[in-house]
């Protein structure tokens, strides 16, 4: 299996209108699998790449955010944050882009009102977590959760900070890496959102886990952060599946380890070609061309 | 006893207080009556996940008058996340014994669909549990409902108070949609049975991991509206292994050695519970359930099969759940 015919089967899949479903069988244009495969297209196949940027461009919210299909709700959601680092170096998408991080920076999870604070203070200690340190929801009003923090965090760290406009960034970024920090799994990585429920541990996701990390690149000597990549190393070798494997290589090579083992059993998946999962196959080709994805994620190397 | 002004005001302040935040839910939110006049459950022995899975479920299903002919069946297992020594999940035999059983009895099309509530790799929680191998081999197609075209559906019931929610189109344009739990309990439901799995209908890539609106708009509340908006057809309950204590994760395997059938998923629950040790009317959505939806009093359930055994030791669960113990 080559890159190339990954790529083509990925250009196959894309609608006329510039997006893709998120799976094969669906005729539902979707901004997740559409923002990796812009990422994916962007220097690789210009014209699909622009059809792609077209999409997202029109799929933008009155309110900045973006939706999570065509057709949803205008309220927003947490492909927000992928669609503007999507949108990245794209100098006519920048007001746009803008709106989104505006949104972004709006937009907090539901314990950072004093109320839903008072209450997991309180009454509510099942979870084990610091309400004073939140993130961000998967869609309005909903509490703070580990992917859609991390994909703000790799946003926002995305734009310039001396822009007066965004001097917010600093410190939501700063309270998004606390947030991430405390609710890490005990022995390393990270699951959806909490390590201790009931007091017992959470077992960590791969694919969570390198998320995060890919948001913590800039951190490597953070105990957290060692403790999660140590994780992902003792992972890795045992995936068989596309989406977490492709995130670990990606992660594990921001993070300067080893991933030539790994991109070879990402290889040897069979059937890659027929994935139905559009947003998975975009990120295998992602992680194949790690080194070119990871400065599009705006991971510096 | 005196009672001042201030008395008054700090009393109907509090009453007022606390009628706006239990009434809602004791208000009635069904707009129709949908139970049957009778219902049918069948309690039937398994002694471990094996191959005699399937005769044991096809002897189960023709206690039952099913007409499948033509029919797009959905059956949608438990399937929650992969942890090693897995009991978390439906056992994958038993979905598969389902699927050649339904099947026979001469349905169009069978496909199981399922949204894994804490895992965003479906592929990942497909392939360590085992299913991806078996689905493969007797082709049979997965959908995955975290991903699935969405379309948006008027809730029902107002249980939440949401009016709509986007649901899976496979979910909602199947013909027999077979609810496929886990026997279990849950840390914040109490159990988490069929009524419960269906949870797993509700598209993460809309609403989340884990599902987040559900649980701030209630959980009980969100089975109920759930199962007023998508019908559950039929129930395949894997109680051979079932769990107790602090599940849906963290819980311990608690042989049970019984696969429960129901065309009612309020009665399945019912005596599902009454098979846990639990008392189910202590259950908000199964007692709430029977007032509408389905049967949970024995007296309209018909029985056949295994005659269900009460456990001398209910199933452990959470302290805040010790009150569903009917011992």
């Amino acid at each position: 299996m080559a890159l190339t015919d990954l790529l083509a089967e990925l250009i196959r899949r894309q609608f006329p209108c510039g997006g893709w479903s998120a799976l094969s069988s669906s005729a539902q244009p979707a901004l997740e699998p559409t923002s990796y495969s812009a990422l994916v297209l962007r220097s690789r196949v210009r014209a699909a790449g622009e059809r792609a940027y077209s999409f997202l461009l029109g799929a933008q919210n009155p309110n900045g955010s973006w939706p999570v299909f065509a057709g949803d709700d205008r309220d927003g959601s947490w492909v927000t944050s992928l669609v503007s680092i999507a949108l990245r170096d794209l100098v006519p998408a920048m007001p746009a882009r803008v709106k989104g991080i505006r949104w972004l920076l709006r937009t907090v999870g539901k314990e950072a009102h004093w109320f839903w604070k008072w209450k997991f203070r309180t009454s509510d200690r099942h979870v084990r977590f610091d309400p004073d340190k939140f993130g961000w929801p998967w869609f309005p009003d909903t509490v703070s959760w580990v992917v859609p923090s991390a994909l703000a965090i790799l946003a926002l760290n995305q734009l310039s900070r001396s822009c007066c406009e965004f001097e917010l960034i600093p410190s939501r970024v700063e309270r998004g890496v606390e947030m991430l920090r405390d609710r890490a799994c005990p022995g390393g990585g990270w699951n959806a959102g909490n390590g201790v429920v009931y007091g017992a541990a959470v077992a960590p996701h791969p694919d969570d886990t390198a998320i995060a990390l890919l948001a913590l690149h800039d951190r490597p000597n953070d105990p957290v952060v060692r403790s999660a990549v140590a994780y992902l190393e003792r992972t890795g070798p045992t995936l068989t599946a596309p989406w977490s494997l492709a995130w670990t290589i990606l992660a594990l090579a921001a993070h300067h380890r080893p991933i030539i083992l790994l991109r070879e059993a990402l290889l040897a998946i069979p059937d890659l070609l027929c994935i139905a999962d559009t947003s998975t196959l975009a990120l295998v080709c992602l992680a194949l061309d790690h080194e070119r994805s990871l400065t599009d994620l705006g991971v510096p190397r | 006893m005196r009672l001042t002004r201030r008395d008054f005001l700090l009393a109907s302040a509090a009453l007022a207080a606390g009628a706006s935040v239990s009434t809602p839910f004791f208000l009635p939110k069904c707009r129709s009556d949908r139970r049957p006049n009778r219902s049918r459950v069948a309690v039937l022995h398994a002694e471990q996940y094996c191959q005699q899975l399937g005769r044991i479920l096809a002897e189960g299903l023709e206690l039952f008058p099913l007409k499948l002919q033509g029919k797009t069946v959905v059956l949608k297992p438990n399937l929650v996340d992969y942890l090693p020594a897995d009991i978390i999940n439906t056992h994958p035999l038993l979905v598969l014994a389902a699927a050649e059983a339904f099947r026979r009895l001469g349905a169009k099309s069978v496909l199981v669909a399922e949204g894994p509530g804490h895992q965003r790799d479906t592929q990942l929680v497909l392939s360590q549990s085992g299913y991806q191998e078996l689905l493969r081999g007797e082709k049979i197609r997965f959908v995955d409902l975290n991903r699935d075209e969405l379309i948006r559906t008027p809730l029902r019931t107002s249980y939440t108070g949401m009016r709509e929610l986007w649901l899976p189109r496979t979910v909602l344009e199947a013909d027999f949609l077979v609810s496929m739990p886990k026997i279990k309990t849950h840390h914040w439901s109490g159990v988490t049975l069929a009524m419960k799995n269906m949870f797993g209908i509700v598209p993460g890539a809309r609403y989340g991991w884990p599902k987040n609106i559900l649980h701030w708009k209630g959980i009980q509340e969100s089975i109920l509206d759930l199962c007023a908006t998508v019908p559950i057809h039929f129930v395949i309950a894997d109680g051979v292994i079932a769990m107790e204590g602090n599940g849906p994760l963290n819980g311990t395997p608690r042989p049970l050695r019984n696969i429960v059938l129901a065309d009612d998923a309020v009665a399945a629950d019912a005596v599902c519970a009454a098979l846990m040790g639990f008392a189910p009317d202590r259950i908000v959505h199964i007692r709430e359930g029977g007032r509408f939806l389905g049967n949970s009093d024995q007296r309209h359930i018909d029985q056949v099969g295994e005659a269900i055994v009460h456990p001398t030791t209910p199933f452990r669960v959470v302290p805040e759940f010790r009150n569903l113990c009917a011992l």
